[in-house]
C-alpha cells in the first residue's frame, strides 16, 4: 500500500497481421505504459499506422472543418452518451447529410458576407457625391470630354473656366467638393488649375442614377442581406442542435480511431513483425498475457524482460549520465497503489511531485494527518459540522479532481475539528458550552458563570466539557503541539528509513536516517530537562529519572550527529538548528487555534455583550444589530480558517514532513486507454 | 512587578519584528516562486516549500516572546 505497485518491463512481438488485435487488447486492458522505441535501433524502423488512420484522419479534418462553419463549441450540449458501434455505421452517412446541409447555408452566408462588405465599400466611395445632384452615371464613359471629381481646398471655377473655356465645375454646398467637366484636350491645363487649389482626386462610384437613390439601393440591399445573414444564423443554430451533440460524439469517435491507429508509431517494427516495449503491473501481467494470447491464438509473444527493481547503487552519478542519454526511459513509472478514499489525496502528493518508483508513497500519510492537523487548528464543534457538511456537498455535487480533492480535506477535517472541538476543548463557534472559571464570590450574581460562554447566552446550565481551553492553556498546547511534532517528524525519518534501505541498503539507511532518529529522540528528551531546570519544574508530568535526561540526550545527539556527518557530510551538522527549528514550526498548531478562538471571541463579545445582560432581557433593535455582528464575524472566522488551517496543515507536511523522506521525481504510470465522453462502446457485450 | 509591562513589550517586539523580517524575506521568494509557477504549474510545491523556509525566523521570535512571557508569571 505505501510503495507503488511493482512493474514488469515487457517486451510484446509478433507478426504484423496480428498488430491490430494487439492494439485492441492493450486498450482494452489498460495495462501498459509504453516506452517509444528508439528510431536509431539497428535493423528496426518505427511502426507505420494501420491502414485505417488515414481514412479515419481524413474523416476527422473534413468534421472539424464542418465544426468550425457551423461555429460548434462543446458546451451547451446537454447529450446522452451515445453507442459507438453505431456511431461508426452511421458517421459517413451523418457527415455527409451535414455536409450537404451545411454547404447550402455556408454558401448563402458567405455570398452575403462578401456582398455585405462590397456594399460597405460602394457606399464609402459614393458618400462624397451626394452632395452635388448628378447622376453617377454620367461621371464616366466620354470619348472627348475629361471629368475629375475630387476635395479642394479653395473654389477652382474661376481658373478652371480660365484654363478651358468650355469647362463646367460643379460644387458641393460648401464647395469642399467638386466634379468639374472639361474637353480632354485642356485636360493637363485643367487639372494644373485645380492642383493649384489643393484638389485630391475621388474616383467616381459604380452604378446609375442619381446619388441619393443610388444610396437608398445600396440601403436596401444591406438591409435585406441582412435578414439573410440572421436567417441563415438561425439555421445554423438548429443544425447546431439538431446534429451538435451527434458532432462532438463523432468527433471523440474518430479521434479515438485515430489514436488507436497511431499508436503502431511508438512500435518498432521490421518488414513483417512488430515489437512493443512498456511497462506492465505486476498484478496486471498475468490478465494481459492470457487475454493477448487467446485473443491472438498464441501468434504474438509476450514476455518480462526484468521486474523493475528498486535498489539503487549509491554512486548515482554515474548512472545519473547513463539515464540522461536514453531519457529516462529506463526508469519504471509510478503507479500509486490507494485505496478508493485515499486516492482523492493524491492530488495533493501529485501537487508537490510524483513520487519515485523506489520510495513510499506519502498520500497515505497525508491523508490520516492532514485533516487530523486541520482539525486540531480548527477545533471547534461549530465550525467542525459546518466544514463537514460543506465538504459532504461538494462531494456529492463536484466533479473536478481539485475540488473533489478539497472536498473530501474539509470533510475528513471537519470531522476531526467536531471531535476536538467537543472532547479536547469543549466549545462551538469560539465560545465553551458551560461555565469555565466561576468565581467563589461572584458565582451567586452569575449563576451561569461570568463567562460569555453558551450557557450564559441560553440562561440553560450545560456542563461543562473539554480538557483545554485554548487562550488559557496556552503553554500547555504549546507543549502539546511540539509533542505531536516529535511524532510526526519520527515518523518521517522512519519512512525514510525504510526508503533508504529499500534503495540503497541498511547501512545507508542508518547512517543517514537512524541518525537523525536518534537526534530527534535525544533533543526530545534535552527538551524536557531544559523546561524542567529553564520554565518550570515539570515533575509532575510523571516523568522519571528526570535530572538524567541531558546525559541521555547527548548520549543520542552527539552519536547521531557523528552518524549523519559521516553519511550525509558536513550539511548534517548544518542541519541540526533546522531540526530544531522544525520540532517549533509544529507550534502553529496551537497557534492557529489561538489566533482563531481569539477571533471569534471578539466578534462573540462585540455582538452580545450589547444585548444580553445578567436579567436576561433583551432590546430587539440591538439584537438584529447583534445577529448581524455575529453572522459577518463568524463567516470571516470561518473563511479564514480554511485558508490559514489548510495551508498550513500542508505546509506542516510539504516542509516539515516530507523533507524527512520524500523525493518525489518520478514519472506517472499513464497506460494506453481510451477516454470517452460523448461516447461508450459496447464491443464486449 | 514593575517590569512586567516592559517586559510584555519586549515580547511584543520579538514577535512583530521576527514577522516583519519573514514578510520581507518571503516577498521576495514568494513573487519569484509565482514568477516560476506561471511558466510551469507543476512548480506549486517547490515554489511553496522555498517560500516559507524563512518563516523559521518568526518562529524563534514567537519562542524568545513565550519564554519572555512565562518569565512574566
Amino acid at each position: 500500500m505505501l510503495m507503488p505497485e511493482k512493474m514488469n518491463r515487457v517486451l510484446i512481438v509478433g507478426s504484423k497481421e496480428n498488430m491490430k488485435k494487439t492494439i485492441d487488447v492493450l486498450y482494452q486492458t489498460e495495462a501498459i505504459h509504453l516506452v517509444d522505441f528508439p528510431a536509431e535501433e539497428q535493423g528496426f524502423t518505427l511502426g507505420q499506422p494501420l491502414t485505417e488512420a488515414s481514412e479515419a484522419s481524413q474523416k476527422l479534418l473534413k468534421l472539424r472543418a464542418l465544426e468550425k462553419d457551423m461555429e460548434l463549441t462543446e458546451d451547451g450540449c446537454d447529450m446522452k452518451v451515445v453507442d459507438a458501434c453505431k456511431l461508426r455505421s452511421e458517421c459517413d452517412q451523418n457527415i455527409k447529410e451535414l455536409d450537404s446541409k451545411l454547404s447550402v447555408v455556408v454558401e448563402k452566408r458567405v455570398q452575403a458576407q462578401t456582398r455585405l462588405s462590397d456594399i460597405q465599400n460602394d457606399r464609402k466611395a459614393l458618400e462624397p457625391f451626394l452632395a452635388i445632384d448628378i447622376p453617377i452615371d454620367l461621371y464616366k464613359g466620354y470619348n472627348t470630354l475629361g471629368v475629375s471629381s475630387g476635395y479642394v481646398k479653395s473654389d477652382p471655377s474661376a481658373q478652371v473656366r480660365q484654363a478651358s473655356a468650355d469647362a463646367e465645375v460643379f460644387a458641393s454646398k460648401d464647395g469642399k467638393f467638386i466634379a468639374a467637366f472639361y474637353p480632354k484636350k485642356d485636360a493637363a491645363e485643367v487639372v494644373k488649375a485645380l492642383m493649384q487649389n489643393g484638389f485630391v482626386e475621388v474616383p467616381a462610384p459604380n452604378g446609375t442614377g442619381l446619388p441619393a437613390a443610388r444610396m437608398k439601393q445600396l440601403d436596401d440591399e444591406t438591409v435585406s442581406l441582412e435578414k439573410t445573414m440572421e436567417e441563415t444564423s438561425k439555421t445554423l443554430e438548429e443544425l447546431r442542435k439538431d446534429y451538435g451533440c451527434a458532432v462532438n460524439a463523432t468527433d471523440e469517435q474518430l479521434a479515438i480511431e485515430v489514436q488507436v491507429a497511431e499508436t503502431p508509431l511508438r512500435f518498432g517494427a521490421t518488414q513483417h513483425a512488430f515489437i512493443i516495449d512498456g511497462w506492465v503491473p505486476e498484478s496486471d501481467y498475468e490478465a494481459l498475457r492470457s487475454k493477448i494470447e487467446t485473443e491472438t491464438a498464441g501468434k504474438v509473444n509476450i514476455e518480462v524482460l526484468e521486474t523493475a527493481t528498486r535498489h539503487e547503487s549509491h554512486e548515482h552519478d554515474t548512472q545519473h549520465i547513463e539515464l540522461v542519454d536514453y531519457g529516462q526511459k529506463d526508469v519504471a513509472p509510478t503507479k500509486q497503489a490507494n485505496g478508493k478514499t485515499v486516492r482523492k489525496f493524491e492530488y495533493l502528493t501529485e501537487m508537490l511531485s510524483t513520487p519515485k518508483y523506489n520510495e513510499i508513497d506519502p498520500t497515505v500519510i497525508l491523508a490520516l494527518t492532514f485533516p487530523l492537523f486541520f482539525g486540531l487548528m480548527i477545533g471547534d464543534m461549530g465550525y467542525g459540522i459546518a466544514f463537514a457538511s460543506l465538504g459532504a456537498l461538494g462531494l456529492s455535487k463536484c466533479k473536478s479532481p481539485e475540488w473533489r480533492t478539497i472536498a473530501t480535506m474539509l470533510f475528513f477535517g471537519g470531522l476531526w475539528a467536531t471531535f476536538f472541538g467537543f472532547v479536547l476543548f469543549g466549545e462551538a463557534l469560539g465560545m465553551h458550552f458551560g461555565p469555565v472559571w466561576e468565581g467563589g464570590a461572584t458565582a451567586a450574581a452569575y449563576p451561569y458563570g461570568n463567562e460569555l460562554t453558551w450557557s450564559y447566552i441560553f440562561h440553560y446550565n450545560l456542563p461543562h466539557i473539554g480538557i483545554f481551553s485554548k487562550l488559557v492553556d496556552v503553554k500547555m498546547l504549546l507543549f502539546i503541539s511540539m509533542m505531536i511534532g516529535f511524532v510526526h517528524l519520527a515518523l518521517g525519518f522512519g519512512l525514510g528509513f525504510y526508503n533508504k534501505s529499500v534503495r540503497f541498503g541498511l547501512k545507508h539507511a542508518v547512517m543517514e536516517k537512524f541518525s537523525w532518529i536518534m537526534i530527534l529522540v535525544g533533543g526530545w528528551f534535552m527538551l524536557i530537562w531544559l523546561i524542567d531546570v529553564l520554565i518550570q519544574p515539570i515533575a509532575w508530568m510523571g516523568f522519571p529519572l528526570l535530572q538524567y535526561y541531558i546525559y541521555i540526550a547527548l548520549a543520542l545527539i552527539l552519536p547521531g550527529t557523528i552518524m549523519a556527518y559521516l553519511g550525509e557530510g558536513g550539511g548534517a551538522i548544518l542541519e541540526l538548528p533546522g531540526l530544531m527549528s522544525n520540532v517549533l514550526s509544529y507550534t502553529r498548531l496551537t497557534a492557529i487555534a489561538m489566533s482563531k478562538a481569539g477571533l471569534a471571541l471578539a466578534f462573540n463579545t462585540l455582538a452580545f455583550s450589547i444585548i444580553i445582560d445578567v436579567s436576561g432581557t433583551v432590546d430587539p433593535v440591538m439584537a438584529i444589530i447583534a445577529m448581524v455582528v455575529f453572522v459577518v464575524g463568524q463567516l470571516m472566522v470561518f473563511i479564514l480558517g480554511i485558508i490559514s488551517a489548510g495551508l498550513h496543515a500542508v505546509r506542516l507536511h510539504y516542509v516539515e514532513l516530507f523533507q524527512k523522506f520524500y523525493e518525489g521525481g518520478g514519472s506517472k504510470f499513464d497506460p494506453l486507454r481510451i477516454v470517452r465522453k460523448w461516447t461508450s462502446e459496447k464491443a464486449g457485450e | 512587578m514593575a517590569d512586567m509591562g516592559l517586559i510584555a513589550i519586549g515580547a511584543g517586539i520579538a514577535v512583530g519584528l521576527s514577522g516583519l523580517a519573514s514578510g520581507v524575506a518571503e516577498a521576495g521568494i514568494g513573487a519569484a516562486a509565482v514568477g516560476a509557477m506561471a511558466e510551469n504549474e507543476k512548480l506549486f510545491g517547490k515554489g511553496l516549500i522555498l517560500t516559507v523556509i524563512p518563516e523559521t525566523i518568526v518562529i524563534f521570535g514567537l519562542v524568545i516572546s513565550v519564554l519572555l512571557w512565562i518569565k512574566m508569571e
